[in-house]
């Protein structure tokens, strides 16, 4: 009895052994699916848009698109590629956090996959944004990632009130304190001058523009720099600034922020983000169409230092589909698929020829000053420490801001947090 | 013997889940508290009890502590205050009872992100119904997120709102078990309501009181949702609490080494504050 049982069970092991060995066999031949791990919101809905138009093309590849929170998607992706589980195929990366990724040595070398492909890196992409996806961060370091969404920095402000209170353009950021004061007073219902004051990356965001031009450095030679009469200079004027702003702008983020300004309560943005104004001159939307001129920030010692704030796109080493995957960057950072994202929901391109495309200018008519604003936009320090340099200059310039401790303290004290973190 | 292997027996599946889900998790964060280990870089260096001194002589994590203290505290005292006065509201009879604790009890089945965004929109310092309403009476609107002496309490305003109907209901349940015929008699005794209340109904319902502080507690303790939704620790530090100092450590930084000790803290402060409740209610000898 115990040999018969011995002989069935062994007679089943030598049908199945090769049946699951043909049926993995058969998995990985199969069609293809690729798994995105990337942003919600409008993000979300463009990169939908490009799965949708890739499936049309490519019906033998399918998708799993996961739209998250940023905090929530950088969690995932690390996890997963420290790991080298291979979830993700197609990953979405805030700049900043390139380096880390990079350094690690987790995403796929895109130079050699151009190669392999007998392919080349089309000029058209703008070559600030390409440089945020090379690593060491220079114009020939090796490509890890592809420039996706070309945000960068913008400064909006009522044109209409600007004239009639007789005021030009700011092109200095004096300028723009005055206009606050003259806009609080003479229009009761309009603040001044709105940014996002949230502690962390919303108010980092929103001063940094005002900090580099008044010259203030966050890092030199890998040492934090914020003790420096410049960087005082920046903090005790964005709160000479803040008297003008709303009350509570301490909480305020880009949420608040966009109402504000659809909603015609604000004279000044001093930050605005490509993808924060698509409808601004949609009546549907807004209050103030065709009222806003959305431009560069003025400069002050330095020049105009508008801040770059790219959306890479990179492929995980450990994926399982890297040739489906490098198909699929190349069609989503495609010129066609760049002006259909740009239309149908305002994404910011990457490529130089699609900010001239006349049907998008005269939508966003903003768009040549964009595209210059990308081409000598200023990047946050390339450090694999950014997260917590962000968030303990956050917290301090929070700090200032609400009148719990006075600049020169809170500049000190950050510099002395970031030079801990740093040793 | 042979009744005690079976015993064990029945017991291992359970021991095996506990070892694998409870206790080797714990001997992990013991183990990685003493490494400096950051996730991303994969550096992992034997550093000894550097985590836990640099950890003590953290401003942040003072402060953090302090107001995790303060939200268990408060938050638990008046959850389980209004809980009670609730309780024995609702013993008697009255019309519409139904309705009523149908409505008490709704917050509770709420997610706490969505209170936390019903809230973020009511506490708003521009736009907010609270500050409109102030303002409409002729009062001066109150910066219930932006004030750092303020914030906090907000937040536990919140957490009072979802949480007292937890405190009331297990409250409620323990009164009903009470026999009526026992305030009958107090009454025939001549005892008023107040000495009823205080010499029988607190005393029976003692262990059900200290269960519901217990829980609150160690629930309050571990405060996050709220924080992260709500203010994201500010302004400034006013709001960080001892979780969201783990989360960030953890998760945003990957300093691994650092958020285990964090961890650890917080476990010892928990055991403590389990320990000394479990005494109470199961009994010394038991514990």
């Amino acid at each position: 009895m115990k040999k018969k049982i011995t002989m069935i069970i062994l007679a089943m092991f030598l049908v199945l052994f090769p049946a699951i060995i043909w049926a993995t066999g058969q998995a990985e031949k199969g069609p293809v699916k690729l798994t995105i791990a990337g942003r919600d919101g409008g993000y979300g809905k463009a990169m939908q848009i490009a799965v949708d138009e890739y499936m049309k093309k490519h019906p033998d590849v399918s998708f799993e698109v996961l739209k998250l929170p940023g905090a929530s998607l950088y969690e995932k992706v690390v996890i997963d590629m420290k790991n080298a589980v291979g979830t993700y195929d197609v990953i979405m990366i805030d700049d900043p956090i390139a380096t880390q990724f990079q350094k690690a040595g987790w995403l796929t070398n895109l130079d050699e996959l151009y190669k392999k492909k007998g392919l080349s890196l089309d000029p058209d992409l703008i070559s600030t944004a390409v440089k945020l996806g090379r690593y060491p961060y220079t114009d020939s370091g090796t490509l890890y990632a592809l420039p996706h969404v070309g945000n960068v920095e913008l400064f909006a402000y009522r044109k209409d009130l600007f004239q009639k209170l007789g005021l030009s353009k700011p092109a200095k950021w004096d300028d723009v304190l005055d206009a606050a004061k003259k806009i609080r007073e003479s229009f009761p219902d309009v603040y001044g001058v709105v940014f996002r004051g949230v502690k962390g990356n919303p108010i980092v965001a929103g001063f940094l523009p005002i900090y580099w031009a008044f010259g203030g450095k966050v890092l030199v030679n890998g040492k934090p720099a914020l003790d420096s009469q410049q960087a005082l200079n920046a903090l005790k004027f964005f709160l000479k600034l803040k008297q003008y702003a709303p009350e509570g702008v301490a909480m305020y983020n880009s949420a608040q922020v966009k109402d504000a300004l659809y909603g015609g309560k604000a004279g000044i943005v001093t930050e605005v983000w490509p993808s924060w104004v698509p409808k601004l001159n949609d009546p549907n939307e807004s209050r103030v169409v065709n009222k806003v001129e959305v431009t560069t920030h003025p400069g002050e010692v330095e020049k105009s230092s508008p801040m770059i704030g790219v959306w890479l796109l990179g492929i995980p080493k450990a994926s399982k589909h890297h040739d489906a995957a490098f198909d699929f960057l190349q069609f989503i950072t495609g010129k066609e698929m760049q002006i259909k994202m740009a239309d149908e929901v305002g994404l910011a391109p990457t490529r130089d020829s699609v900010y001239k495309v006349a049907k998008l200018v005269s939508k966003y008519p903003w768009y040549p000053v964009q595209n210059q604003a990308l081409k000598n936009a200023v990047g946050r320090p390339r450090t694999t420490k950014w997260s917590e340099l962000e968030n303990i200059f956050g917290t301090y310039l929070q700090l200032a801001l609400i009148g719990s401790m006075d600049p020169e303290k809170a500049l000190k004290e950050a510099n002395a947090k970031m030079k801990e973190v740093l040793e | 013997m042979k009744k005690n292997i079976f015993y064990y027996l029945i017991f291992a599946p359970a021991l095996i889940v506990i070892v694998f889900l409870t206790v080797y998790p714990i001997v992990n964060v013991f183990h990685m508290s003493f490494f400096k280990y950051n996730y991303l870089s994969d550096t992992k260096i034997f550093i000894g009890l550097k985590n836990f001194k640099r950890i003590m002589g953290d401003d942040l994590f003072h402060t953090a502590f302090l107001n995790t203290i303060v939200f268990s505290v408060v938050a638990t005292f008046i959850e389980v205050s209004l809980g009670i006065f609730l309780a024995l509201l609702f013993y008697g009879q009255f019309f519409g009872k139904r309705v009523f604790m149908v409505m008490i009890i709704f917050p509770m089945m709420l997610s706490t992100m969505v209170i936390s965004a019903l809230w973020k929109t009511l506490y708003h310092f521009d736009i907010g119904l609270l500050n409109y309403v102030l303002r409409s009476i002729g009062l001066k609107p109150i910066g219930w997120l932006i004030n750092p002496k303020i914030a906090l309490f907000s937040i536990i305003l919140v957490d009072i709102w979802q949480w007292t109907p937890f405190a009331f209901i297990l409250i409620h349940a323990g009164l009903n078990t009470i026999q009526r015929e026992i305030f009958e008699a107090a009454s025939i005794d001549g005892a008023n309501y107040f000495k009823t209340l205080i010499h029988i109904t607190f005393p029976i319902l003692s262990g059900q009181i200290l269960l519901v502080i217990l829980l609150r507690t160690i629930d309050t303790f571990r405060i996050f949702s709220k924080v992260y939704a709500l203010t994201q620790g500010g302004p400034g530090n006013a709001t960080e609490t001892l979780t969201y100092y783990v989360y960030r450590e953890g998760f945003t930084y990957f300093n691994l080494g650092r958020a285990a000790t964090a961890s650890i803290y917080i476990l010892i402060v928990i055991a403590f504050i389990s320990y000394f409740y479990l005494r109470n209610i199961i009994g010394e000898e038991s514990v």
